[in-house]
């Protein structure tokens, strides 16, 4: 092995011992010090391969600095996933449990049609309004820059979410579906529809704070 | 040389900007801003990937490996639909920026 490529075979024992991952992004560094490298030799300042070396992990920066910076953005975005995960779950059981209660309505040859028409609109209603709310919701939020407050609010919200199924959901509504048909529909409807919104929120508030971030602050050192 | 405030400031458009004239990598993105602004615009190397990859976790751009021209591993960058948006939205800023400091300087010498 030449001189430089023990070099930078050093260099990267240093970048994995202050923690920075491999492949991504430590090959992307490695890739980047290696053209810089070049570029010095090839400069025509005379510079010696170690020489080219040593500047050109200068320019890298630190290790610890660089791992500092990365865990920033990984961090959030690991905890973002879990948070997301939950608003999944809120999202599918909002939209499949009344699902099962509409479909037994739908197969009953009891009811008449025009409540079962009622129902599927009810329904999609439902469902439309837990999609829009899933995907813009991070527009109408405020991007809370504080991370803590910001999990504290989506916390709240999916211990609501919860609760909501818990005290509010299977008590209605009162005598069945199959009775007066038109409000219980419209409040059951609207009831799973909240619970969902309420379970998104979490989410959304992790995209609108990631969205409306500037990322580029780190580039000049000001994070 | 320019304020560490406007080289942080001006990063994201000027990256969208030059992904938007087709895919690139860290090290060429440095090169050409440097060469475009006469070595007065100075980016700290290493300093670039996280700025890249949040912008990619934010869906602004996108990644892939690929390899040079001498067989070398790469990571090619390019911009998303939503890179495009905020570069439109970024020029219209910098623009209005632009005009009311270059009327402002104009009235100075009327």
């Amino acid at each position: 092995m030449s001189d430089l490529e023990q070099s930078i075979a050093q260099w990267r024992q240093r970048m994995l011992a202050a923690g920075i991952k491999t492949p991504v992004p430590l090959e992307e560094l490695e890739s980047h010090l290696r053209e810089e490298i070049e570029r010095q030799i090839k400069s025509g300042l005379s510079l010696s391969e170690q020489e080219a070396f040593e500047f050109s992990v200068q320019r890298i920066g630190q290790p610890k600095v660089l791992k500092r910076e990365f865990k920033k953005i990984n961090a959030p975005m690991d905890i973002q996933k879990i948070i997301k995960l939950a608003g999944i779950i809120a999202v599918a059981v909002s939209i499949f449990c009344p699902l099962f209660i509409f479909l037994s309505m739908l197969l009953d040859h009891r009811v008449s049609s025009l409540p079962k028409m009622l129902a599927v609109a009810v329904y999609a209603t439902t469902v439309a309004t837990i999609v829009f709310s899933w995907k813009y919701n991070h527009k109408l939020l405020p991007a809370i820059r504080n991370q803590l407050l910001r999990r504290a609010v989506g916390i709240v919200c999916y211990g609501g979410c919860l609760l909501w199924i818990r005290f509010g959901i299977f008590h209605f509504p009162p005598g069945g579906l199959h009775g007066g048909i038109v409000l219980p529909l419209f409040i059951f409807g609207s009831e799973w529809t909240v619970m969902a919104v309420f379970g998104s929120i979490g989410h959304g508030l992790e995209k609108a704070a990631s969205k409306k971030t500037e990322p580029a602050d780190l580039l000049a050192g000001q994070s | 040389m320019i304020r560490k405030e406007l080289v942080a400031a001006s990063a994201e458009p000027l990256i969208l900007a030059l992904l938007a004239k087709g895919e690139s990598y860290g090290y060429a993105i440095i090169q050409e801003v440097k060469a475009r602004s006469d070595g007065k615009l100075q980016w700290t190397d290493g300093m670039l990937y996280p700025v890249l990859h949040r912008m990619e976790h934010r869906g602004l751009i996108k990644s892939r490996w690929g390899e040079s021209e001498t067989g070398r591993k790469r990571k090619y960058y390019s911009l998303k639909k939503d890179g495009k948006t905020a570069m439109a939205k970024h020029h219209e800023q910098w623009s209005l920026v632009h005009s009311v400091l270059a009327g402002l300087q104009k009235e100075q010498y009327v």
